[in-house]
């Protein structure tokens, strides 16, 4: 109890500036640690994982101050339960298929049912995994159905996925506009027909039982109209429908 | 060859490929991308944070597994009660669980909703998603490594010793203080270098019961599995530093328990 | 003055025994093993507590389990060597000797008892590196280091090699009468509870069987487990040197024996009973038996397939023979007989 409590008494932080804990999506990771250094009103702390294991922690009782996820459906569904403030449409993100650059084994999605084809996807739920389904189910015939059997890994977060196709482990995998930004020149992105993209919008709250709810608020509000808003601009994001 | 001469020919063989399947992916982190780029990464500063929260939550776990577990082995080790049997059993089960189990088991005990979660906030204490959780998990892991151990070199303490303490004069506490745990210092030695190793690689059930927050709960091993999907490079170096931290205090537990002989 | 009452079940064996030492005596304990002495020495030091039982020494009472009194045994004075004589691998000798020590003088109170004890020399060697015989001598001097009120010796002498031995038994001797404390000691080997005990005392099975001076037990034992455990004959007398190179020995008592050994002044002699043979009183001593003692058959105890004979001299004897000997020579108690044996059966011990 005694190291414990030691523990609990240095976090490294500074008094004068409170310590804000946001956890968020995987696709976030870039754009959210380049923008929250600026973030004066509080020293804040990204954990990054899939949006629903973040929402299992949540439910779990953890009490991180912010949960920004890549869906609206699930701060909705916590906040039915209780257990985050209305959330707040802050950004959208496009759906592309990504293969590893310079390989030219995929170059549709049609390629992808071709034999000997693997594939990583996001499990089925975490946000990542449940658009991809969504665009696979609305394929004719049973390609959809075909294209499932070629997966070789379901990932519990984008950046897993991504990861699969840097190291080549992988021909080709469903991941967001802003990965493949991210990932540099290491991933080539391949447009979705227009037909078959799904509507991506990411949402964010304050978790009830936040230890500084006020602060969390300003975090939310910055990423709709702060840096934050303009970093994620800037990595490949889109605005936020109501805007 | 002759007949008899297969068989340590056979024996070498088996040393040099299991040598080489130990050695190759220990060398290949230091292989497989310029130290200059491995350096670089070290200078981030998410990295720096990983290190001294990996320093510091193994410090204060090792004090605790060792403040603790001292004597509790000494107990377990020197007397005979009923339910010791089952006691030992205890100790040694977090050893045959998977870390993600622990991780979860944890949760379900001291986590906010856990049973034992409510008292814990009452009382002002945070675990989940803090350094003080880091601490619970790694101790919960690796306190059997060291338990165990200690058990065992209390238990080859020739008994007489004690008792000769005793008929001249020290009470229970100084011959264990003075006695027993001199005598013990290179098998006490070796379990704490088998719970320091342990302790700084733990993995799952820090992720799970913890989380992994920058600075707060991400420890060495957390930052590697954070990076590696986009940084690489960034992992390798983490893991590269994380194998010289390691050896390093392998090399000095062992130098102490042999200098105390 | 150490007095040991004490009843208690250890797997199997029951433990019964009343034992009293005075200030500077020193009683031996000696039976197989298994037979509980280890016991016994525990129960004093307080390292075991008996179902029923009551330690007293010097006026200190340290066990009474009607009253519910259990001293532990930090706080009884007692000076225990013990077996293997346990001592702490991690200290320097002298570290060893001043471990029950308080205070800035312990220092030179270790040095003192090492110099008594003649291995000053080894002061900071650690006891992994000391032979059997020095070892000894350090948990002595340790055992004696706080001038304990009671002396504990288990088996002190047989982790040591026959040739050792017999000095340290000298200096064993020495040392415990000069503590002038009670001592208990106790020993698988009866020889050497009779030489270093004042008084001998016989447990088997839990139980002492026989309690008294050592020649006692060996003429008289009460049974024939006794006779068989008390292996030894024991003479005193003083020795000066004979022709030949040899040893003659004046009896306490009457008579003369002679020894391939050698010695003087205070001795003892033993030798041990299958190698005496009888003669009829009047026989003419032939064949190279040196040493003849008339003697009186005092008692017959058939042990096995032999023959126990007590035999009172000047000292008591005990011979042992065939049954065909007994018939040979009517042997019966009040019986005349010459007891015989060689020169070079006679061993000369340290008293």
């Amino acid at each position: 109890m005694a190291g414990i409590a030691l523990v609990t008494g240095c976090g490294g932080a500074d008094p004068s500036r409170p310590r804000l804990l946001v956890s968020a999506a995987s696709s976030l990771t870039e754009a959210l640690t380049a923008c929250s250094d600026s973030f004066g009103a509080a020293d804040v702390r990204l954990s990054f994982a899939g949006s629903d294991e973040l929402a299992a922690q949540i439910r779990q009782g953890a009490k991180p101050d912010v949960f920004a996820s890549a869906n609206t459906r699930l701060p909705k569904a916590l906040r039915k339960e209780g257990r985050l403030s209305r959330p707040v449409e802050f950004a959208t993100n496009e759906l592309v298929l990504a293969v590893p650059a310079g390989e030219g084994k995929v170059r549709s999605v049609g390629d992808l049912s071709r034999q000997g084809v693997t594939l990583a996807v996001g499990s089925p739920s975490v946000p990542i995994g449940s658009y991809t389904r969504e665009v696979l189910s609305g394929l004719p015939g049973g390609q959809g159905a075909a294209i499932l059997s070629h997966v070789r890994s379901n990932e519990p977060e984008v950046k897993g996925i991504v990861g699969k196709l840097t190291q080549r482990a992988v021909d080709a995998g469903f991941v967001y506009r802003s990965d493949v930004e991210a990932a540099r020149d290491e991933l080539d992105g391949i447009e979705l027909p227009a037909r078959l993209r799904p509507t991506v919008v990411y949402g964010a709250g304050v978790v009830k039982g936040a230890r500084q709810p006020g602060v969390a608020r300003g975090y939310v509000a910055g990423l709709r109209h702060g840096v934050c808003a303009r970093r994620l601009l800037d990595s490949g994001f889109g605005r936020p429908p109501s805007s | 060859m002759t007949a008899r001469a297969w068989f340590p020919a056979l024996l070498v063989m088996a040393l040099v490929v299991a040598l080489a399947f130990l050695t190759l992916p220990v060398a290949a982190i230091f292989l497989n991308a310029p130290p200059s780029r491995l350096v670089e990464s070290l200078g981030d500063e998410s990295a720096r944070d990983a290190l001294l929260l990996s320093l510091r939550t193994v410090a204060i776990s090792m004090a605790i597994i060792v403040g603790v577990g001292t004597p509790a082995a000494y107990l377990l080790a020197t007397r005979r009660f009923p339910g010791r049997t089952l006691a030992i059993t205890l100790v040694e089960l977090p050893l045959v669980l998977p870390p993600a189990v622990a991780g979860i088991a944890l949760l379900a005990a001291l986590g906010p909703s856990g049973i034992l979660g409510g008292a814990i906030e009452d009382a002002g204490i945070r675990l989940a998603l803090e350094t003080a959780g880091v601490v619970v998990a790694l101790t919960f892991v690796a306190s059997p490594f060291y338990v165990r151990q200690a058990q065992a070199a209390f238990e080859t303490l020739d008994r007489t010793w004690l008792d000769a303490s005793r008929t001249l004069g020290a009470s229970e506490a100084r011959t264990f203080l003075r006695v027993a745990v001199p005598a013990a210092v290179p098998g006490l030695a070796a379990g704490g270098a088998l719970a320091l190793g342990r302790a700084l690689g733990e993995f799952g059930a820090t992720l799970i019961f913890a989380g992994s927050f920058r600075g707060v709960t991400q420890t060495v091993p957390l930052a590697i599995y954070d990076r590696f999907s986009t940084d690489f490079d960034g992992a390798l170096a983490l893991s590269g530093l994380l194998v010289i931290l390691s050896a390093a205090i392998l090399l000095s537990v062992k130098a102490l328990g042999g200098a105390a002989r | 003055m150490l007095r040991v009452e004490a009843r208690a079940e250890l797997g199997g064996l029951i433990l019964e025994v009343e034992l009293e030492a005075a200030a500077g005596e020193c009683l031996a304990l000696a039976g197989p093993s298994g037979a509980g002495k280890t016991t016994v020495l525990r129960i004093a030091a307080g390292l075991l507590r008996p179902a029923r039982g009551r330690v007293a020494c010097g006026g200190r009472v340290w066990l009474d389990t009607e009253r519910g009194v259990s001293v532990p045994p930090e706080e009884r004075r007692c000076g225990y060597v013990f077996q293997e004589y346990a001592l702490f691998p991690h200290l320097s000798v002298w570290r060893n000797v001043a471990y029950p020590l308080r205070g800035s003088e312990r220092r030179e109170r270790a040095r003192e008892l090492l110099e008594r004890f003649g291995i000053a020399r080894l002061a900071d060697a650690r006891p992994g590196s000391l032979s059997g015989g020095e070892r000894q001598r350090v948990a002595v001097a340790r055992a004696l280091a706080r001038r304990p009120d009671a002396l504990l010796l288990d088996e002190p002498l047989s982790a040591l090699d026959s040739r050792t031995r017999a000095a340290a038994a000298r200096e064993l001797g020495s040392v415990i009468r000069e503590a002038e404390v009670p001592a208990l000691l106790v020993t698988h080997d009866f020889g050497e509870a009779a030489q270093l005990g004042d008084r001998v005392g016989v447990i088997d099975r839990g139980r002492v069987v026989q309690l008294g001076l050592a020649g006692e037990l060996a003429a008289s034992p009460a049974s024939a487990f006794v006779a068989d455990f008390a292996g030894a004959v024991v003479l005193t007398g003083v020795a000066r040197p004979g022709p030949d190179g040899l040893t003659l020995v004046d009896l306490d008592g009457g008579g003369q024996v002679t020894s391939v050994d050698g010695g003087r002044g205070e001795v003892a002699v033993s030798v041990y009973p299958w190698e005496i043979a009888l003669e009829p009183p009047d026989a003419a001593h032939p064949g190279s038996a040196q040493n003849h003692l008339p003697a009186e058959v005092a008692s017959l105890t058939e042990v096995g397939n032999r023959v126990r004979l007590g035999l009172a001299a000047g000292q008591p004897l005990v011979a042992e023979v065939t049954p065909a000997a007994v018939r040979a020579l009517d042997l019966a108690p009040g019986q005349r007989v010459i007891a015989s044996w060689k020169a070079a059966a006679t061993r000369v011990v340290a008293r």
